[in-house]
């Protein structure tokens, strides 16, 4: 294990570091040091504003998003252990030629992944308020606890999503039994308590009264949960050969309104039989945005008329921006790259299928909407969500091209994207709260969105694609 | 036309990496022209530079009349690529792979002549299987039948014979000095001197990004040489300048 994982974290390494050099990679969690470091500042206005308590309630909700977000691994396993995947990993993909069995290849790497993910987001940022204690006045057992209770609500995230998504890929009958168990039982929670579900998260629990055994239960619970996961990973066998009904051509002709039907088609294709269609939709959708609605409406009496549903559709619009990775995560450039297919091509395509998939976010604000009896703010809300997502991603594009996933990491395309993104975010957000038709003026988002998309067309086409 | 390729001091710098350094190059129409050079040499980078996959950083080429960095997608157009390590799409079955580079590349008639290459490489069986799911054989068969399904009149195939048993081997050189025979040119690289003494009419020996030599073939013959020996002697002494 030690050897095989020393290996993988320097190959992390070296596919970030040789795409925007180790510099820029090595900064990353010193600026996440930093930005909390800062926030950490600003915590007494935010404090005065708001509730006690709900800041917290908001950083450790982000940290479980966050863990939703990465925790994935069983709907990616098979990806990587066949090196399927664009960023792949080259070695858990030749490992399997040693004499190691495939769930060890496996659990090495999701502890690598999950060993880079604390590094570069949790601890930084947990370290940021801890190095700011001094200053701000917040006791230093407070900021040290925080750090704790960040870092189990992270893991809770991902070790929630990790077991479900390794359910979902032996048998999606066991996978939805399990989200209607854990749906009922936070139901039947909130039901008898009276009491918004996301106040019983046990990091929150811990962080508002700490105990050690609490804490020791919350461990425990995770490694449960952990281990349970593995054991149900499955590696798929290569040379479990299946014959394959050919639906390319149909498709492509079907999709003849797309500015390139066959690209479009492709991108379908690949969705669908990696199960990436339900599983990104349930994992890194459906899931953390639910669970993120109970979490915003414990500060709901807080917020003007509506303004619970348009911050949660600001939010969903980010989140619904983060499906272009869904487009490009199977995809190298290298088989285009025989073609004659440019990369501003690619990106055109890949942003068409991404479009495609935004019926997913808006049906799922219009439901929110109605669901909540804010039916009248259901039209500006979609309207927001949408403008949001087709901004975010526009910039998105123009700063990493075909590959977000990599350079995310760059810490000048992390500012960038900090910068552009919360900006506008902060404009709409005040600007939703104004009314209830005022949320309809995001549709000016259009015309930034237009200028980055043809930005990136031509900037990405001067620069040459790494295949890795 | 009868130069099909013009290399002029090309070059391609990566930090402190000469991988081409000032290659001047011509391949003449009609040629199965071979490519040498130590692993490390360059070749890849030369091939990639060629059509257009990455940009110099110094110099020019013209492929087919076209200049690789004004109109790479005009040279990908017209020539066929077998790249060294790509593979072919995850979620794609092989039928669908080949339809799809026809849908591409604007070819009315690719599932037939996806059929031929199923056919003559020996693969009709597997072709419903998705590619993740093929052997690194059988996706190196569908990666050539993918640069030859437009009929191209040049190909740039990067080390031909990886991944294929000697069968395979002997049908694709045969395959390959066929196809050349009517006009078209095949541009090869790779590091089996043996191969290359084989099958090319001329060849080019590139070492550290360095054009050391470039001639036909024939030539040695004259000189009553053999490919392998004069290669070594030729590495050798570029080592030592
Ligand atoms: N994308 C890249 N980044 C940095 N160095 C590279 C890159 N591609 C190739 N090189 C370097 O250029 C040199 C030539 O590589 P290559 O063209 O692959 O050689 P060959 O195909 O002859 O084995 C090598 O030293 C290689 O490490
Ligand atoms: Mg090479």
């Amino acid at each position: 294990m030690p050897e095989l994982f020393r290996n993988m974290m320097k190959e992390e390494w070296r596919v970030h570091s040789t795409m925007f050099g180790s510099i820029s990679f090595a900064l990353f969690p010193v600026m996440i040091f930093g930005i909390a470091f800062m926030g950490a500042f600003l915590l007494p206005l935010i404090q005065a504003a708001l509730p006690a308590g709900s800041l917290a309630v908001l950083v450790h909700a982000n940290f479980l998003l966050l863990g939703f977000l990465v925790g994935g691994f069983g709907l990616i396993g098979n990806e990587v252990m066949n090196r399927r995947f664009g960023q792949a990993s080259l070695l858990a993909y030749s490992a399997r030629s040693l004499p190691l069995s495939e769930r060890f290849i496996f659990v090495t790497f999701v502890l690598k992944d999950i060993v880079y993910y604390f590094f570069f987001w949790v601890f930084p940022f947990g370290f940021g308020y801890i190095a700011a204690s001094p200053f701000t006045g917040i006791p230093l057992e407070r900021t040290l606890l925080l750090l704790v209770t960040l870092t189990l609500a992270f893991l809770f995230g991902l070790c929630t999503v990790f077991i479900l998504s390794t359910v979902y890929a032996r048998s999606r009958a066991a996978l939805w039994l399990a989200v209607i168990v854990l749906g009922v039982f936070w139901g039947s929670l909130a039901a008898v308590t009276g009491m918004n579900p996301a106040l019983f998260f046990p990091p929150l629990l811990l962080y508002f009264s700490f105990s050690y055994a609490s804490l020791v239960l919350s461990c425990a619970l995770l490694l449960l949960l952990f281990l349970l996961s593995v054991m149900l990973f499955s590696p798929e066998y290569a040379g479990t050969v299946k014959e394959v009904k050919n639906s390319f051509s149909p498709l492509t002709r079907r999709l003849s309104f797309f500015p390139d039907p066959p690209l479009a088609a492709k991108d379908l294709l690949d969705l669908h039989r990696s199960g990436s269609v339900v599983g990104q939709t349930l994992f890194s959708f459906l899931i953390p945005l639910v669970v993120i609605w109970f979490f915003l409406s414990l500060l709901g009496p807080f917020f003007p008329p509506h303004g619970l549903l348009f911050t949660f559709a600001i939010l969903t619009g980010v989140i619904a921006s983060t499906m272009y990775t869904w487009v490009t995560m199977f995809d190298t450039f290298g088989p285009y790259a025989c073609l004659p297919v440019s990369v501003s091509t690619l990106i055109r395509s890949k942003v068409s299928t991404f479009a495609v998939l935004q019926a997913v976010p808006a049906a799922f604000i219009a439901a929110v909407a109605v669901l909540t009896g804010d039916a009248p703010a259901l039209v500006p809300a979609v309207v927001l969500c949408l403008a949001v997502s087709f901004y975010a991603v526009s910039v998105t594009v123009w700063l990493t091209g075909l590959s977000p996933n990599v350079l995310v990491y760059d810490v000048r395309v992390l500012i960038s994207y900090l910068i552009l993104v919360g900006i506008v975010l902060t404009i709409f957000s005040a600007v939703s709260f104004a009314g209830l038709y005022y949320a309809l003026t995001s549709v000016v988002l259009v015309i930034p969105s237009l200028l980055f998309f043809r930005r990136a067309m031509v900037k990405w086409d001067t620069v040459d694609q790494a295949g890795f | 036309m009868t130069e099909v390729i013009a290399a002029s001091e090309l070059s391609k710098t990566y930090g402190e990496v000469k991988a081409v350094d000032a290659v001047t190059l011509s391949v003449r129409k009609g040629a199965l022209f071979g490519l040498l050079g130590p692993n490390g040499s360059g070749k890849t980078t030369m091939i990639k530079l060629l059509t257009g996959q990455i940009r110099p950083t110094g110099g020019s080429a013209v492929v087919l009349g076209l200049d690789i960095v004004k109109d790479p997608i005009g040279i990908r157009e017209r020539v066929g690529i077998i790249p060294e390590q790509e593979t072919p799409p995850s979620f794609l079955t092989a039928t669908e792979y080949l339809d799809f580079v026809g849908a591409v590349r604007k070819i009315p008639d690719a599932s037939e002549r996806a059929e031929e290459w199923f056919d003559l490489l020996e693969f009709k069986d597997k072709r419903n299987v998705l590619c993740k799911d093929l052997s690194r054989g059988t996706r190196q068969k569908l990666m050539f039948a993918q640069a030859f399904i437009h009929g191209p009149v040049l190909a740039l195939i990067d080390e031909p014979l990886i991944n294929f048993d000697p069968i395979m081997q002997d049908l694709v050189k045969e395959y390959l000095a066929d196809y050349v025979k009517k006009g078209r040119t095949i541009f090869i690289s790779t590091h089996i001197l043996e191969v290359a003494e084989e099958i090319c009419s001329d060849f080019a020996i590139l070492h550290r990004g360095r054009l050391l030599h470039s001639g036909p073939v024939a030539d040695l013959a004259l000189r009553n040489e053999h490919l392998p020996g004069f290669f070594l002697s030729l590495v050798r002494e570029g080592r030592h300048a």
